[in-house]
């Protein structure tokens, strides 16, 4: 997939998909000319197998299954270096949380399952506690995902410099947070967000 | 015994602060016919040339060096200064000691000496220097402009403008050129034939224009300000006088299927044709090698239907000579094709892109003329092989430009810009297609270019691929191009309907003749060369003649339009003198010792070398000789080296001088 031949045609360039990723980034693609200086500061760069300027070249031609194929969007930290570095004002970051999205949505190839319990899991943490429990996060992650012992020497160190709490602690705002999901929800059912 | 003063200069403390220079005066003052050596803060001030001037009556000095910067920075200055104070303006030079000194050296004492040692040769020049006066030569103010496209128009237009006589001579049957070709013309978007046909109606108008169209320069003889060319005007079968233009021939010729050259082979035309309708002049010509009546004598049927009777199956070429002044070239350009090219050319042919044997591959000129209102389709993009809409169309930059290995590697600069307008204007006529452009850089330097070039990607979405072609073939009624995107690093493959080469902009074929003709040099592409590349762009290293558009470089249309003017402006400052007045420094023949073997003439650069018959009273010829044209001579100097019975020489320059001069090292 990585290096075959794209044959390019308005068939095969799935202009409909960029139109999606712009609106819901709210930034231009074809604005970028590859400049590639977001690939330059990207401190993930190292990971990724499309560094980031590819990644919105691959979107300039509609090829959406080269990009979310990649787990290139799943290492961005969203750390906003490419956004706020670029000299054509293309939002890369807001780019990359719209991939992911869709990803997630299209239950996509590039679906990481780690990725995405995390995800799941830290929502449902919002959830239920109004606010993160590292404990329960870090437990249920390892359990659900099989590797038990991921990260354990981390553990000790991370409570003795009270960055990681045993007991929960509840916001005591939690209606108001349920109220923020529920209206989440609404909006979803009326098509207003994604 | 000469009486020569020496002025040595601080130069502030750009030479004082490594030589020292109240020493450099004192040891050249020791010299045998110096009768004067000094030193000052600033020569070239007032006060300075005061200085000069005022020893120069006192001292009764018959010859000065001035020791100080290059002489092209100041030696008209303290030249006019001699000159001021009654000396000879050509007995004054002047010894550079700072550029060649202290500008280069750190050592204090070395550059001290060596400076002594640049005065001392100067010296002994200025010794055998010679009282010259300047060379005077009347000059013709009337100009000749060769090319009737959009820069000779304008450099006609604008010399005719101020008062002088023009001559506009196009070898096509109508003036106009590429630029009428064009369709509507970037970055604005406006009409080409809309911007050019009033222009080519005010050079028909003009009291001061007299145009040659259908004619050639068959030779060129003289020097500034007074040129002889005779202007071949080709045979057009047609009284220019007696034609009204009514277009009668044209519609009844029964010759019709004739490819037009004007619409690049889409459309056809008459054997008696105007190039396109708004031809100027509005007189059609006979194409003899199509015409019935000349090919076979019957026919004759454009002469039953003249009214006015202006056909004329006997006419001949015409040679006329004219005197002028100034010429203008602006012969223009044509474009690179992909076809096999003639054996020993050093250009080649693109194999990889079939050698110009698919229909559907053409190039940017052809589209041009596809878009164009006024074209072969009336501005609807269809393709040439079956008439078709195409709905994928893939445009190639760099074809011919930038490829050292087809024998090319100049960038033909405007490519990048019409591409991206081509793009604009097939989405504007075919909104469902899509463009795509294969480039390798995207140079768009010049006003609201860039961001012309990134509205046809954002807006007008086209969509522009990296890389170059490697290959293009045809499969079925498909072109498959072949491709790769670089940025992505993949291979591109797209069956495309329509492609469009961006051919290289190369100079008119026999540009190269026309440049012999002339005397003026040309480079490696037949491009004519600038006198400088940066100082004299327009001018000729040939005196008298000036260059507009693309015959010396790819440019676009603003740029060419510019030069053009500025062409027209050198003219104007030529002619805005009666005589022209120029530095004595030429060559001169010793016609006793000349063995007129005319190596001199063979390496003359400005062709100043004539040859002169010498008679006796009877008129006998006794005798041919070099002949050095002072108006011409550039004062080079390479035909003093290469004589080999030492029989010419450069005033200021001679033998006798040099060798003065190295024998005081």
């Amino acid at each position: 997939m990585k290096n075959s031949k794209m044959y390019l045609s308005t068939e095969t360039m799935n202009l409909g998909f960029v139109r999606k990723v712009e609106a819901l980034s709210g930034s231009s693609v074809r604005r970028c000319f590859q400049c590639g200086k977001c690939s330059a500061g990207c401190p993930m760069r190292t990971f990724m197998e499309h560094p980031p300027n590819r990644i919105v070249r691959l979107l300039q031609l509609g090829q959406w299954e080269r990009v979310l194929a990649g787990r290139s969007i799943w290492y961005c930290a969203s750390c906003e270096t490419c956004s706020s570095r670029c000299p054509n004002k293309v939002d890369l970051a807001a780019i990359m949380d719209a991939l992911r999205k869709l990803s997630w949505d299209a239950n996509g190839p590039s679906k990481e399952s780690y990725v995405q319990l995390a995800n799941r899991l830290f929502i449902e943490n919002i959830k239920t506690y109004g606010r993160q429990y590292e404990m329960r996060l870090a437990a249920v992650f390892n359990i659900k995902s099989g590797q038990f012992m991921k990260d354990f020497l981390l553990g000790p160190k991370l409570l003795t410099k009270g960055k990681l709490k045993v007991f929960h602690q509840k916001n005591r705002n939690i209606g108001e947070i349920e109220q923020i999901f529920s209206r989440i929800e609404e909006m979803r059912k009326k098509g207003e967000a994604p | 015994m000469s009486r020569i003063g020496v002025f040595v200069c601080h130069c502030g403390e750009n030479i004082s602060r490594t030589v020292d220079v109240e020493r450099v005066a004192a040891e050249i003052g020791k010299l045998p016919g110096v009768a004067l050596a000094t030193d000052y803060k600033y020569m070239c001030s007032d006060p300075g040339q005061g200085l000069l001037k005022k020893a120069i009556a006192e001292h009764r000095l018959d010859g000065i060096v001035v020791a100080a910067c290059s002489p092209r920075m100041h030696e008209k200055t303290f030249r006019n200064a001699a000159r001021a104070a009654g000396l000879n303006p050509f007995l004054c030079e002047m010894a550079n000691i700072r550029e060649h000194c202290s500008w280069v050296h750190e050592d204090r004492e070395e550059a001290t000496t060596k400076a002594i040692d640049i005065v001392r040769l100067m010296v002994e020049r200025v010794k055998k220097d010679k009282a010259l006066q300047p060379i005077t030569v009347p000059i013709t103010k009337r100009a000749l402009v060769i090319g009737g496209g959009i820069a000779g128009i304008q450099a006609a237009l604008d010399i005719a403008d101020c008062g002088h006589q023009v001559l506009l001579v196009e070898r096509e049957p109508s003036i106009g050129g590429h630029m009428a070709q064009l369709s509507e013309t970037f970055p604005t978007l406006d009409c080409s034939q809309c911007i050019m046909t009033p222009k080519m109606v005010d050079v028909a108008n003009h009291p001061n224009i007299k145009l040659h169209t259908y004619a050639e320069i068959e030779n060129v003889d003289g020097y500034i300000g007074n040129f002889q060319v005779t202007i071949r005007r080709k045979a057009r079968s047609v009284d220019m006088d007696k034609c009204t233009g009514c277009g009668v021939c044209m519609a009844k010729c029964p010759q019709k299927k004739i490819r037009s050259k004007f619409d690049c082979g889409l459309g056809t035309r008459p054997a008696i044709y105007v190039p396109f309708p708004q031809a100027v002049p509005n007189t059609p010509v006979i194409d003899r090698e199509n015409c019935t009546y000349f090919k076979s004598g019957k026919c004759g049927v454009c002469a039953k239907v003249c009214g006015p009777g202006a056909i004329d199956y006997d006419q001949q070429d015409e040679l006329i000579t004219e005197p002028v002044g100034a010429i203008v070239v602006a012969t223009g350009f044509e474009l690179y094709t992909i076809n096999e090219k003639p054996k020993g050319s050093s250009i080649k042919g693109y194999g990889e892109f079939g050698h110009g044997t698919i229909p559907d591959v053409i190039d940017g000129m052809t589209f041009e003329r596809l878009a164009s209102a006024s074209g072969p389709t009336g501005g609807k993009i269809l393709r040439p092989s079956d008439g078709k809409e195409p709905k994928q169309v893939v445009f190639v930059q760099c074809v011919g430009s930038r490829a050292r290995e087809k024998g090319i590697s100049y960038c033909s600069k405007v490519c990048c810009m019409y591409t991206a307008k081509h793009t604009m204007l097939y989405k504007h006529k075919v909104h469902d297609g899509q463009a795509y452009v294969f480039f390798m850089d995207a140079r768009t330097p010049g006003k609201s270019y860039d961001e012309f070039w990134r509205r046809a990607v954002e807006e007008e979405e086209a969509v522009y691929i990296r890389g170059m072609v490697s290959r293009l073939y045809q499969k079925g009624d498909k072109i498959v191009v072949m491709g790769s995107d670089v940025l992505v690093g993949v291979q591109v493959e797209i069956e495309a309907d329509l492609v469009v080469l961006a051919t290289a902009v190369q100079p008119r074929q026999g540009a190269d003749s026309l440049a012999q003709k002339l005397g003026i040099s040309y480079d490696t592409y037949n491009f004519y060369s600038e006198a400088h590349a940066k100082l004299k762009p327009v001018e000729c290293a040939t005196a008298g003649i000036y260059l507009a558009g693309t015959c010396q470089g790819p440019k676009d249309i603003p740029d060419t339009v510019s030069q053009a003017s500025a062409a027209a402006a050198k003219v104007m400052t030529l002619f805005s003198r009666d005589q022209l007045e120029r530095e004595p420094i030429v060559a001169r023949v010793n016609e006793r010792n000349c063995v007129a073997c005319f190596s001199c003439k063979k390496v003359c650069p400005y062709g100043a070398v004539e040859e002169k018959e010498i008679r006796d009273r009877q008129g006998n010829l006794i005798r041919v000789v070099a002949y050095v044209n002072p108006g011409v001579c550039g004062g080079c100097g390479t035909c003093q080296a290469t004589c080999p019975s030492k029989s010419v020489e450069l005033d200021g320059y001679t033998d006798e001088q040099v060798m003065a001069m190295i024998e005081a090292l």
